[in-house]
């Protein structure tokens, strides 16, 4: 990968990384998914310097450019986000339903 | 009308009558009114789902308990809260019936004579009945009867009109329902889930009829693609939960 590439994926993730600390500080996101997106842009990072470790995992998927790896990489973590989501979403709208039908309940006008 | 029960009679909390209600103003009142015009005097449990019509302001003018959700949660949770209310007051029977005209009160006795006889939960069933002027849908028949032949091959038990919402239940078969129970299109899988479960359910005709205002939940073409899919993924996750001890 080439210096000119490395620095612009630098620049796109510490750009990404003031966004997230950004909507953290304005009560947009909670700590807990900042930590998840501080890592992502840490592993990003990562994996654009240390070109050795890459090499080696390009070689162990089978890949001819890094930037494949990356790729691969990147499909894989954006799967398993929306996996997480749809789990989340799920848990909230279980959640929704059942405080709404307490909330019916409790609040139901008996006729007698 | 014959029935083996006193339907003038309410020797406290015996029968409990579901009504889900999702934008019905031009036909509840009349529901309601049909139940009573039939000499039916058990409580009437009304669950508006959220309702953007006038249906919660008819509902509060009329004999019957309101349980209103703040938000639309689909058709299945509303029946269920009706469910969980019936539960929570002690009632021994829930019958559940929509509330778009479609159901005849007139076959209630019918459906809780068959409970009398054993059966845990009784479908009412317009494919065993003579229903003059209602018609099934080609496609839902089919679906149907799809869904007819998944419920005997999981759960072991012909049903012939698994997607009817007719139905009356015993006390155990509510406070199971009570806690589960699908939001969206419970039909097939209930029946499965509630086979599995070794409950007893029967069937027995009944007549239906044409709704005459408002259009089905089944007409958006979205559900209705939608709808085939998920039951039958749903059939197939009560059966693997039943069979690993999840449920």
């Amino acid at each position: 990968m080439s210096f000119q590439a490395k620095m612009i994926i630098t620049v796109m993730a510490l750009v990404n990384l003031v966004f997230i600390m950004e909507l953290l500080r304005k009560r947009k996101l909670s700590e807990s998914y900042t930590l998840l997106w501080l890592f992502v842009i840490g592993a990003v990072i990562f994996f654009t310097w240390a070109e050795q470790f890459l090499s080696s995992l390009t070689r162990f998927f089978g890949a001819i450019a890094p930037v494949s790896t990356l790729t691969l990489l990147s499909l894989l973590f954006i799967l398993v986000m929306l996996i997480f989501f749809s789990m989340k979403i799920y848990k909230l709208e279980r959640v929704i339903k059942e405080l709404a039908q307490r909330v019916a309940l409790d609040n139901a006008r008996r006729y007698k | 009308m014959e029935g083996v029960r006193n339907l003038r009679k309410d020797p406290g909390k015996e029968v409990a009558i579901v009504l889900p209600v999702y934008n019905e103003e031009e036909n509840i009142r009349a529901t309601v009114e049909e139940i009573r015009e039939n000499g039916i005097s058990w409580d009437i449990i009304t669950v508006d789902d959220g309702s953007t019509d006038r249906s919660r302001e008819l509902l509060d003018s009329l004999p019957v308990t309101v349980i209103a959700h703040p938000v639309n949660l689909g058709y299945g949770a509303a029946v269920q809260t009706g469910i969980r209310h019936a539960v929570a007051e002690g009632y021994e029977t829930v019958v559940l019936m929509d509330s778009d005209g479609q159901h005849i009160p007139s076959e209630i006795p019918n459906l809780l004579a068959a409970l009398d006889k054993g059966a845990d939960i009784v479908i009412g069933s317009r494919l065993l009945g003579e229903s003059p002027g209602y018609r099934i849908p080609f496609l839902r028949r089919i679906g149907i009867w799809f869904f007819s032949a998944l419920a005997k091959m999981l759960g072991g038990t012909r049903i012939h009109d698994v997607t009817s919402g007719f139905q009356a239940m015993r006390r155990d078969v509510a406070r199971f329902l009570a806690e589960q129970y699908p939001v969206d299109f419970p039909d097939a899988e209930v029946i499965i889930s509630l086979a599995l479960k070794k409950f007893r359910i029967a069937e027995v005709p009944a007549r239906f009829r044409r709704r005459e205002h408002g259009v089905s939940m089944y007409s958006n073409p979205i559900w209705a693609f939608y709808y085939p899919f998920k039951s039958i993924l749903a059939s197939f996750i009560v059966l693997l939960r039943i069979i690993r001890g999840k449920n």
